[in-house]
Order: structure tokens, then sequence, then C-alpha cells
């Protein structure tokens, strides 16, 4: 080709390429699509129940979108790996913050993680809707919980044990990380409030799936019952694997436990008590239209919710309401209505007004020798309690 | 009390000689370390799993786990490996390579998440007055009968006093006429056999994913280390390291355990005056 057909094919090329992106900017103003993250444990221990919550999450944003979106615009799904751990949620955070420019980030994540990529998200200016029960005071302006704290769902689960199933001597376990000795604290605090003793108190390192020494020493002390706190997911199998091999058969409460890794492990969680704000069995219509919505769309691939995964479902809905409340996706804006906003989903009405956390119904279950979880008891709307005082 | 901490002492020293005896077999003849042996581990424990979903009898994972295991080894061995033994660095770079590639098919093929396989005894047993895991119990015989066959395949079999010649001299032995490279072959066949069958017989104790190998691979290595080549030296590191993870796990507590064998590996190392 000669040089001047040259530049005038480039020329060309340049004029339309302007044209045609210029076109796209002033389409994408109005349909730039709102970006939700989920750094979520994709790897590591919580990848059990990371596809659960992805799935929580995708029907939600289904919903948002056949509705027109939030305020006319398209809802965009981020899915990212914090490997369930903090140096996946940094780099998941920064990926979700800076090269998918986030709205909002909302997910279910290990504390660990949690810990770690909530200072990227404040520094960002990004909302982060925790939607992982967890160990409480967490605290940030930009933070917000919808799922339990301990004040919620350990005393009941202790009174029940302690009564019924006559346990004064326990022998306390969990992993050795903020969740696992946030939960066991309170739970010995309940324990020596209702009379109980504390025969032992143990800890075992986060990816540590061998519990042979803990499990050694529980028989050495022989308590009538157990409290344990792993991480969600896979250890709590782990541990009840081995628990049962060993042949102790003492009762079982579980402060770290959900449905669908109940499920997973066969029978080997058969037996255990544990208490939470969700479980599938929940008698409602928000419940039963959500199952069923769940059901279609994923049909068998379906991962069964559960109460680490189905407050994710709450968290984008309550997301969704609050900024078309305050016609605007700025964090200032959104934070100031979101503890104004009501979401009446498959645990009831939600509302994260108490010092950034939220009032949840609580129920009492007993996992069954199929995996399925039963509901044995209900204790109505229970208070978070004081989780940040400085914040209102 | 301590009935449970005998047993929990041999237990764990069966489960870690079972895991560390393939790599041993590796590093003793074709004298590098398998970095796949994680990758193996693994292979085998997913064999496990694939047992579960097809609903067969948990024992014939340990079969499969086996073929799976040596079949792969055969063909890596065969095409790649061969090719470098001149280079024993780029040998266990490539090793690693291979780590990577299983443990991302294994991925890519069950997904991240955690599965659980069956296990064939999952009951208790009543032994010397204590109500112990019968598993652990079976696995500690396993792993005697597995050190003893391995033992008896290198002291009376032709193929095995072969490979003793080639631990010993690898270059003496091929200008005797040894084919060198056929035990070579033999020998990473059966390491990446023995890690398949340590996967699978790991699965009941803990959960399966992609990664599980990685923990017990440092645990092996450091045996393997440790050890030499010598079976049973194997044995004996894997009673006193693995003993004492137990003893530094019940008195001291379980954090401090997991640091227990590379510590003492480490100290070990350092002072020995004598070289295997």
């Amino acid at each position: 080709m000669r040089k001047s057909s040259r530049t005038l094919v480039a020329l060309v090329l340049m004029l339309g390429l302007a044209t045609l992106s210029g076109g796209a900017a002033a389409q994408s103003a109005a349909k730039q699509p709102i970006v939700i993250a989920v750094p979520v444990g994709l790897s590591g221990v919580n990848s059990v129940v990371a596809p659960a919550v992805v799935q929580s999450a995708e029907l939600a944003v289904e919903e948002l979108n056949a509705k027109g979106g939030i305020m006319g615009r398209p809802v965009k799904l981020i899915p990212l790996d914090d490997e369930s751990g903090p140096a996946g949620a940094v780099k998941a955070f920064n990926t979700a913050i800076r090269q998918h420019k986030a709205d909002v980030i909302i997910t279910m994540e290990t504390s660990a993680a949690r810990n770690a990529g909530a200072p990227i998200a404040d520094r960002a200016k990004a909302l982060f809707i925790y939607t992982s029960f967890y160990e409480g005071r967490a605290c940030g302006k930009y933070l917000y919980v919808n799922a339990w704290v301990p004040e919620q769902i350990v005393s009941p689960l202790v009174k029940f044990m302690t009564n019924e199933k006559k346990v004064k001597k326990w022998f306390v376990l969990g992993s050795d990380y903020a969740f696992g000795r946030g939960l066991i604290e309170p739970a010995k605090k309940m324990i020596t409030q209702l009379g109980g003793t504390i025969l032992g108190e143990e800890y075992q390192p986060l990816q540590q799936s061998d519990w042979t020494a803990i499990i050694s020493k529980i028989r050495a002390a022989n308590p009538d019952g157990i409290m344990y706190a792993t991480s969600g997911g896979g250890p709590n199998i782990d541990f009840m694997k081995q628990f049962k091999a060993a042949g102790l058969k003492m009762p079982v409460g579980s402060l770290s436990i959900d449905e669908l890794t109940a499920e997973q492990g066969g029978n080997a969680a058969e037996g255990v008590y544990y208490t939470a704000d969700y479980f599938t069995s929940i008698d409602s219509a928000e419940n039963k239209t959500f199952l069923e919505a769940m059901k279609r769309k994923f049909g068998a691939n379906l991962k069964t919710p559960n109460s680490l995964s189905e407050p994710e479902y709450d968290g984008i809905h309550a997301y969704a309401m609050a900024v078309e409340k305050a016609k605007s996706t700025d964090a200032d804006k959104v934070a100031a209505v979101l503890p104004t906003i009501v979401f009446k989903g498959p645990r009831g009405a939600v509302q994260m007004n108490k010092q950034h956390h939220a009032p949840l119904p609580v129920y009492l279950a007993q996992v069954q020798a199929d995996g399925k979880t039963k509901i044995i008891q209900s204790f109505g709307l229970v208070d978070p309690g004081n989780q940040c005082p400085k914040l209102k | 009390m301590y009935t449970t901490q005998l047993l929990d002492v041999v237990t764990t020293a069966g489960v870690l000689y079972i895991v560390a005896v393939g790599l041993l077999v590796v590093y003793g003849v074709l004298k590098i370390i398998n970095l796949a042996h994680g990758a193996f581990l693994a292979m085998g424990a997913y064999a496990g799993v694939l047992t579960t979903w097809a609903g067969w009898n948990p024992w014939t994972a340990l079969l499969l786990a086996v073929v799976m295991g040596v079949a792969v080894a055969a063909l890596v061995e065969w095409r790649v490996l061969r090719a470098l033994y001149a280079r024993p660095l780029d040998t266990i770079l490539a090793t690693w390579g291979l780590n990577i590639v299983v443990v991302q098919i294994l991925t890519l093929y069950f997904g991240r998440e955690i599965h659980f396989a069956e296990s064939a005894i999952a009951q208790p047993i009543s032994v010397a007055g204590v109500t112990y895991s019968q598993y652990r119990l079976v696995l500690l015989l396993i792993a005697v009968v597995l050190g003893g066959l391995v033992w008896l395949m290198m002291q009376r079999t032709h193929i095995g006093v072969v490979a003793q010649a080639v631990i010993m001299n690898e270059e003496l032995a091929q200008a005797l006429g040894i084919n060198t490279r056929f035990v070579r072959f033999v020998t990473f066949c059966l390491g990446a056999g023995l890690a398949s069958l340590a996967g699978a017989l790991l699965t009941p104790l803990v959960s399966v994913h992609p990664n599980l190998g990685v923990p017990w691979l440092i645990n092996a290595f450091m045996l393997v280390l440790v050890a030499g080549v010598s079976l049973g030296n194997l044995a004996l590191a894997a009673l006193v390291l693995g003993g004492a993870q137990v003893l530094v796990s019940s008195y001291g507590n379980p954090v401090l355990g997991s640091l227990t064998i590379v510590i003492l590996a480490v100290i070990i190392l350092r002072f020995r005056t004598v070289t295997i």
C-alpha cells in the first residue's frame, strides 16, 4: 500500500473508533452497571459453603435485574476468591475495588479474611455488608452486618444443653483464630453463669485437620458435653468424624456448623445441636418462594441454602432498597439510609438498625442421621446486644 | 490416659510412615525429592471420593488410587523426567511442575470445595481398656505391612537388589550392565503409587480438597531428610518426630505441636555427624 493510502486508512479507523467509543461512553453513563463484588472462600476452609453464597447472590441479582435493576441501572455481580484467609482477602478486595470499581462489597468470609479486607474497603470508602455469622464487635463506618453474633445464638444453645441435656462439666474447643476463640469466649461466660464447670479448653490451627491430640484430651477429661467452634465448613466434619471414630458419645453443641455442611458430611454430624437464624424448614411464604426460585434457577446444582448463605440474598436486596431510597450509590448516602431499610425475606423482617447489626429470629436444631437438620425450638427475635457502642 | 497417648504416638507414626515411604523410595534411587508427592496424595484421596460417588466398597478406593497414581507417574516419567535426569535440579523442578498441573486438574474437575469420602471403618474399638479409633489402629497395621513389603521387595526380589545397587552407586551399576533407566522408571511409579495409596488411606481422617497434600508433603519431606535412604531409619524417624508432635500437642497445645516435626528435624540435621 502506498504511504498516503495507509495514513488515510489509519485516520478513518481512528475516527471510526472515536465515534464508537464516544457513543458507547454516552450510552454507558446512563446504563453503567452497579457492581457488587463478592470476595468469598471459593478455596480453603469456607469452600464447602462458598458456592451456596454465590448462588444466593446470583438469585438476588437476577431478581433485581428482572425488575430493571437498581435505579434503572443493571446490576453486575463479581464473585472473587479470598482463599478463606487474609492473604487472599487482600488480593480479592484490591481487585474488586481497583480493577472492577465495585460500588459495594456484600459477602460472607472467615473472620480472618474480613479483618484483612475491611480496612481496604474502609480506606476506599466502599460499603461492606458482611453477611456471615461471626464473633461480633467488628465495627466500621461503612461496615454493616445482617447475620448473627454470639449474643444471639450462644445463650439459647448453652441453656438448652445445660437444662435439657443436663451438661454440667464441659469441654470446649475450636479453631485458633478470631471466630473460634471469639465464639468460645461468650460460651464459657454463659456456661459458668449457669453453674457449669469447664474441664478443658483447646484450640487448633485453622488449616490443621488432625484432631487426635484434642480428642485424647477430651477422653481423659470425660466431660458431660462438648461445645465447639471451628471455622465454617469442612473442619466441622473433620472434628465430628474423628470424634465419633474415637468412640466418644457425649452431646455436642456446635457454634460453627450450618445446614449445608451437615448434609455434606453424611452421618458424621448426626446428633449435633446448633442454633441459627435460617433453616430451609422455616415455614413462611417468603422462604417458600425463595426456595422455589433457587430450585428453578439451579436445579440439580442447588447447594442447600443455609445460615451462612441466605443472608447474602437478604444483604443484596437490602442494599438495593437503600440505594433506591438514597437515590445514589455514594457510600455515605447509602450508609445513612441503610439502618432504616427493612427487608422482608426468608428469615422474616431484617433491619440493620442496632449499631450496624440486626435483631434476628433464632431457632434451635439438631442434625439427623441423614445429615438433614430438624428444628426443635424457636426463640423469636433476639437482640444483638451492644456490638458497636461508638457507632449509633 | 497414658494408654491413649501411647496409641496416639504409634498410630501417628504409622500414618506418617505410610505417607513418607513413597517419597523415601524415590529419593533413594533417583536422588531427587519428588515435589509432586503431595499431588499424588491428593489424587489418591480423590480416588476415595470417586469410589464414594460410584457407591463401591471403600476398600476399592485403595486399588483405584494406586492404578491412577502409577498410570500418571508412568506417563510423566517416560515423557518428561527421563530426558532431564542429567540435570537433577531440573528434574526436581519438573516434579514441581507436575505437582501444579495435577492439583489444577483436580481443581478443574472436582472444584475447589471440600469433598468427603466414605470410611471403610468408622466405629471405635475397645483396646487395653480404652475406646479408640479402630481405623487408626488399622492404619498402624497397614504401615507395618507396607514397610515389610517394601523391605522384602528391596532385599529378596531381583529388581529390589538391583535398585539397591543403583542407590549405592548408579554409575558403577550402569557399568555392570544394570538397566538403570528401567530401575528409575519402576521406582518413580512405585513412589507415586505409594503416595496415592497413602492419600486414599488418609480420607477417613481428613476432608478432601486439592491442596490436601501440602502439610503432609512438608512433614514427609522432613522425615525423609532425617532418615536418608533407610526404611528402618524412616520408621524410627516417624516414631520419634511423630511421637514428639503428639506429646507436644497433648502437654502443650496443638499450635506448638504442628511446629515440632520441622523444628526437631532441623535440630537433628544440624547436629548429626554421620551422613547416611
